[in-house]
């Protein structure tokens, strides 16, 4: 194996060690203690305050809490929620994970189909009408905010026209006679979050795409192959196979920020997923919650980075076709 | 060595010569000039009440009034304000930040590019919409504060750039040249690298602007920006909170983000039009 590899795994094991005393840290360097929070929220007498202080070891040295957060992080004993007591993190963590995977899931593969799609047909007509359209409509939608897009969609497409519902994963209360209504259910609730990040993330990978194209259209592979007689559409099926790497590359990297990406989106939507659990973490610091759902926002986003680097490297078309710049 | 000559050029190229440049331009002007304006041609003062509670749109509020009966369209004006500011700080320090670092680490190698490189590493593998969000929540909701929170989780990506592209320039003949004269480490730094690096300078504050604009509205949106002063992300958050949809008062949700996207789109273009002149090949098939 290339010793290059070697480097770049153990750097991304240290990396992840520090990211882990950061996420030790930055929570807890910040004022107000969780037990005073709940304490507000529900009015709880000062006695109790105590008994969860103490519970909680929240008065314990700071080093202690630092080894029992790391020995918790790799046992998977995460305790128990702040603000869902007696629930404990485990639970709550896996019973949301599902949703957000679904749902960043499905909006990486719409984000990356269309962006990349429409990305290789406008390189390949460069210049003409689609490519103008398609390029003016990625850069109109680039910096649209997409909880602006998804406020939008719930007013037009939910609350108008009443095609889709406005938030939740579920109908509140809904019974199921088969298994196919309980798809569409779900279905129908990931329609808007899925559109409106879609409508907005595609436009970056549509530029990159297209700029990618270009860039091996002028390259001497191309002229040679069309030289050669070699028919347009296998010339435009080598190309936008190359082209494809830089967006694939990104989607990887967009693959690590799946769920704090989704922080937003889910408040927006009341969607029961990770993000909105952090969010709501966040403001009551349930450190617990915190803890592990930190902990696995870190691990995701070194693999992604590590799989886009390696997805680079193999595939790099710059290597296949030999350095020439 | 780019004179002042080929300075000009490339101005002439970015900005009137590319469109997508001179719309850009003229986004980005047309809203540093509402911000300026914005206490001569806001109907209302923003901060005072100056009518009843949730109007819709009408000849004397063009947006209507707000759950506490503030002007909406003088509120969106003086938004436009705080996204500039955010927008073109924020960026400005990041970018600041990774200029010195990435020269650093990409003209003096060895130890100091170990350290600057693992700290690009580290950032660029942070949870960062999270922690933005816990420092903005507990360091207190200051514009100062959204800036320089934005700044610190900005620099990473640049200074990678900077690095990569000091580094290929270092063993270029001219600078070869000049150090064989005897130029100083921080001459060849500032003299003969600094300038070839201007593009990608300029690229990275205003592709870092409009991140800085869009994330300092979801922010606010989330109400973790300054509720002193009034921004974009703000109403949007208040527009959200008081049933704006419900109410059918959707211009009051519409008109906002509908100018977050418009100054990001401004910013980005400029951006797009640097990035073309960059790379020619790009450019010559449009």
């Amino acid at each position: 194996m290339n010793p290059y590899i070697y480097k770049r795994i153990i750097r991304s094991i240290v990396v992840f060690f520090i990211i882990l005393i950061i996420n030790f840290i930055l929570p807890r360097a910040m004022p107000g203690n969780p037990a005073s929070i709940l304490a507000n929220q529900y009015n709880l007498p000062a006695a109790t305050v105590e008994i969860l202080i103490k519970e909680w070891k929240l008065d314990a040295p700071l080093y202690e809490q630092f080894i029992a957060y790391i020995k918790s992080l790799f046992t998977g004993q995460w305790g128990y929620s702040y603000q869902y007591y007696p629930r404990t993190v485990y639970e709550i963590v896996m019973e949301r994970l599902p949703w957000t995977l679904l749902l960043q899931g499905t909006t990486t593969v719409t984000v990356g189909l269309t962006g990349i799609l429409l990305g290789i047909l406008a390189g390949w007509r460069r210049g003409k009408i689609s490519d103008t359209l398609i390029t003016l409509s990625a850069v109109i939608v680039y910096a649209i905010p997409y909880y602006w897009l998804a406020l939008l969609l719930q007013y037009f497409l939910g609350y108008k026209l009443r095609l889709f519902p406005i938030s939740q994963a579920l109908t509140p209360g809904a019974v199921y006679n088969s298994w196919f209504d309980y798809v569409v259910d779900v279905l129908r609730h990931l329609a808007l979050p899925v559109l409106a990040v879609t409508l907005t993330a595609y436009a970056s990978y549509t530029l990159i795409t297209r700029n990618t194209m270009i860039d091996l259209l002028g390259e001497d592979f191309v002229f040679v192959s069309r030289a050669m007689g070699l028919p347009e559409n296998k010339i435009m099926r080598m190309v936008a196979r190359n082209a494809m790497l830089p967006p694939i590359t990104m989607l990887t990297i967009r693959v690590g920020y799946i769920i704090g990406g989704a922080v937003i989106t889910e408040t927006i939507f009341s969607y029961p997923g990770l993000g909105y659990l952090i969010y709501q973490s966040i403001i009551y610091k349930d450190y617990p919650v915190l803890n592990a759902a930190f902990f696995m926002l870190s691990v995701t986003i070194i693999l992604a980075n590590l799989a886009a680097d390696f997805i680079y490297m193999f595939l790099d078309p710059r290597i296949r076709y030999g350095e020439r710049r | 060595m780019p004179k002042k000559e080929s300075i000009i050029k490339a101005i002439n190229m970015i900005i009137i010569k590319n469109s997508k440049g001179l719309a850009g331009i003229s986004i980005v002007l047309f809203f540093v000039f509402m911000a300026i304006l914005a206490p001569y041609i806001a109907p209302y003062d923003p901060y005072a009440v100056v009518g009843k509670p949730l109007q819709p749109p009408s000849p004397q509020h063009w947006l209507g009034t707000n759950d506490i009966g503030q002007d909406i369209w003088s509120e969106v004006l003086y938004g436009s304000r705080t996204s500039l500011l955010v927008g073109l700080t924020a960026p400005f320090i990041a970018t600041l930040i990774a200029l010195v670092l990435g020269l650093l680490a990409g003209y003096k190698g060895g130890v100091i590019d170990e350290l600057i490189s693992g700290a690009i590493d580290i950032m660029l593998a942070l949870p960062t919409l999270p922690l933005i969000i816990i420092l903005a929540a507990y360091l207190g909701p200051s514009l100062l504060n959204i800036i320089l929170i934005l700044a610190f989780f900005g620099w990473a990506g640049g200074a990678r750039v900077f690095r990569a592209q000091v580094m290929s320039l270092r063993s270029r003949e001219y600078v070869e040249a000049a150090r064989a004269l005897g130029a100083s480490g921080m001459r060849i730094m500032f003299i003969h690298i600094l300038p070839s690096l201007t593009p990608i300078i300029l690229a990275d504050i205003v592709m870092g602007a409009t991140s800085a604009i869009l994330t300092e509205a979801g922010l606010s949106f989330l109400g973790l920006g300054d509720p002193t002063v009034k921004s974009w992300g703000q109403i949007l958050r208040h527009a959200q909170a008081s049933y704006a949809l419900q109410l059918d008062l959707w211009l009051w949700i519409f008109v906002p983000g509908l100018f977050i996207a418009l100054l990001g789109t401004g910013f980005a273009l400029i951006g797009f039009a640097i990035e073309e002149y960059m790379n020619p090949r790009i450019r010559q098939k449009i």
